[in-house]
């Protein structure tokens, strides 16, 4: 079974492409801000997105972008995988969390902080967002390797329930924001080898 | 067919699978009044290793222990041990590490933790240290799904050794307690100020609880020593909400669901559940038990015993499950007295022989995340 | 009480990142959770949080937070006579 890649797009340096194609991003929200200048250029009504942590927001925007022209749109479905991998898995927001309990004499954790400290919970807001019923799951590898996420991508379809993946490279840490996402999809006719996908030819 | 070839618990209540298992057999929980975490608003109730016992052991094992962290000498410890039990070799390329963890050494971000390098924040370094360790060279795979990591781990490993790529995988679950995970959780308000009561209509919250726990898969038949089988297992999410149990036990009946199409449920000796002890979460699990047609099996929770040790949960809570269903037992759920009404289950409140062929292992996580595995006693056909 | 009440609003839109919600759209006697602003369970344990944080009032039992969250009016009038800071 050949494993092809329907719709894709890339979050890196401030930029969009979907399927290769610049999305523009307006600028609404200032510098620093560029995920909310996303979410508003991508025009939805959804305002748990501001409750997300960067993480969470990142992988968001990745499957809206993917997903918005899909018809239909919403319906529930057992047979679609969330699958993230990043290299910090939660670290950005585990710090968060530190700063907020490091002092004994003013330490309030944050419990809607802490909640975020678990990198997987990108793929739980993908599956809210969408009514997926399907796996979701999350690896944390040190470099985005073309090999393990091929291999993992593959061996989610041994679930006899799935039929398609959406798999993202999501990091979020430091200087870094970085998302790339794939439709791969058992039943499409036409599309781009994972493979050949994952080692970067046709990235954009 | 992919048999347990070896396994390994450190815990409170001990250092080997054997030794953790006779505990449980026998009604001993390793809850206790904790103290050894300074400065916390709330007092806590959990399971925590003895810190000396395992530098002890660690230091036996590997006398230049100093380059390596508690969780990471507690991890290396368990798969230690649970190799020596299958008498493999874990150098060869035959051999694939997994990693299980919610946290790894988040302990780190603390100001006054010093000594290891930034690196040991990241799961893949704790995961190559391990694989490295043992000399394997493989690079390992690091799995962090939430509650659910422990079952995702062991799903992985099934789906790599029935792809034929390896013959073993060495499946390591592993969590320590912090200020970072108790704060957080106290936080929630999911803490119970006493020893947890999975199931009961007065549970009052959780305990943390830390553990590591490793399992060697084989795809070799001669090996399966224990006696049990992984034969499938299944993710489904809730779709519903990244904190709360959904209504309907949607995920978690929709992973049972998928396992049960090649397993009747009258062969279900027991439904180890997710169990945390929740008011939510243990109702949510029991819509989803009744809904998938279990509602007569029996089922249990081994949190009264060890606590939510999180990422090792899935990991620890197979390995006595195994054990359980290789002995004809369904173990007593610690701390379970009165069932509540609007929910009724089959819970035990005290260890029962059967002489069924397969055991269900539930999880549950943030994220709406569910897992759900189904082991066979080989020895039963 | 209009003082604290305006405060409360603002707080609470900052610490539950209601990001598109101004003070005027949360009508003092409105229900908090519910329909509405569309609260979850963790918006209530970050409102309890909140009362410790700002105010100084820790709440015994979790549940004491379905009386006090129910609209602002109630929520301020609770503080206003607990606060200790």
């Amino acid at each position: 079974m050949p494993l092809l890649v329907r719709k894709y797009c890339h979050i890196a340096n401030r930029e969009v492409r979907v399927n290769g194609e610049a999305f523009p991003v307006a600028e609404s929200d200032g510098d620093g801000k560029f995920l909310t200048s996303l979410y508003r250029s991508l025009k939805i009504d959804y305002p748990k997105f501001f409750k997300m942590d960067s993480l969470s927001k990142l992988g968001f925007l990745a499957s809206e972008l993917i997903l918005r022209d899909e018809n239909p749109r919403f319906a529930p479905r057992e047979d679609l995988a969330v699958i993230c991998f990043n290299r910090s898995a939660s670290l950005a927001t585990d710090a968060l969390h530190q700063a907020a309990i490091q002092r004994e004499d003013s330490c309030y954790a944050s419990p809607s902080v802490f909640v975020y400290t678990l990198p997987s919970i990108v793929t739980g807001e993908i599956a809210i967002r969408n009514k997926f019923f399907g796996e979701t799951s999350f690896y944390v590898c040190e470099e985005r390797s073309a090999q393990q996420i091929f291999r993992t991508v593959r061996h989610a379809f041994h679930d006899k329930a799935t039929r398609a993946v959406l798999a993202a490279w999501v990091e979020c840490g430091g200087e870094t924001l970085e998302a790339l996402m794939a439709l791969v999809d058992t039943e499409c006719q036409a599309g781009i080898p994972l493979e050949e996908f994952l080692r970067g030819a046709n990235i954009a | 067919m992919i048999t347990i070839a070896g396994d390994s618990i450190i815990s409170s209540l001990g250092f080997t699978a054997g030794e953790n298992y006779r505990a449980v057999a026998s009604g001993q929980s390793g809850i206790r009044p904790c103290s050894a975490f300074k400065g916390l608003p709330e007092p806590l109730v959990a399971s925590t290793i003895d810190r000396e016992r395992l530098a002890d052991s660690f230091a036996t094992l590997c006398p230049r222990s100093d380059g390596y962290t508690m969780l990471e000498q507690a991890a290396i410890l368990s798969v230690a041990g649970a190799a020596a039990q299958a008498q493999v070799d874990l150098s060869g390329p035959d051999v694939l590490f997994i990693l299980s963890s919610t946290k790894g050494n988040v302990h780190l971000l603390d100001e006054n933790e010093k000594g290891f390098s930034p690196e040991h924040l990241y799961l893949w370094h704790t995961a190559r240290l391990i694989a490295e360790y043992f000399g394997n060279p493989n690079e390992p795979l690091a799995v962090s799904n939430a509650c659910i990591s422990g079952a995702c781990a062991q799903i992985a490993a099934l789906r790599e050794l029935a792809s034929g790529a390896y013959s073993h995988a060495v499946v390591v679950g592993v969590e320590m307690l912090s200020k970072f995970i108790i704060l957080g959780f106290q936080s929630l308000k999911a803490l119970s100020p006493e020893p947890c009561r999975p199931f009961d209509a007065a549970r009052a919250g959780l305990n943390l609880g830390e553990a590591a726990a490793a399992i060697i898969y084989s795809r070799v038949a001669a090996e399966a020593a224990s006696g049990v089988a992984l034969l499938r297992g299944a993710i489904r999410n809730d779709a519903n909400h990244i904190s709360g149990p959904s209504r309907t036990g949607e995920g978690s009946y929709l992973a049972l669901n998928a396992l049960l199409r090649e397993a009747a449920p009258d062969d279900v000796a027991f439904v180890n559940a997710h169990g945390t002890a929740t008011a939510y979460s243990d109702s949510m699990e029991a819509i989803a038990i009744t809904r998938a047609g279990l509602g007569a099996a029996a089922v249990n929770s081994l949190k009264g015993y060890f606590g939510h040790t999180l990422g090792a949960a899935g990991v620890l809570e197979s390995v006595i499950s195994a054990r359980a269903l290789a002995s004809e037992t369904a173990l007593a759920t610690h701390g379970f007295k009165d069932g509540e009404k609007e929910h009724p289950l089959n819970v035990t409140d005290k260890n029962i022989h059967t002489q069924k062929a397969r055991c269900v292992k539930m999880l549950s996580g943030f994220g709406g995340c569910n897992a759900a595995l189904l082991f066979k006693n080989i020895k039963k056909e | 009480m209009e003082e604290l009440i305006l405060e409360l609003k603002q707080e609470i839109i900052a610490v539950l990142n209601l990001e598109e919600v101004a003070p005027t759209d949360i009508a003092d006697d409105a229900p908090l959770f519910g329909e509405g602003l569309g609260l979850d369970s963790i918006d209530a344990l970050e409102l309890i949080v909140l009362m410790e944080k700002n105010y100084g009032i820790k709440l015994k039992d979790p549940a004491q937070g379905r009386e006090i969250f129910k609209s602002i009016r109630v929520m301020a009038e609770y503080i206003y006579a607990n606060r200790t800071k």
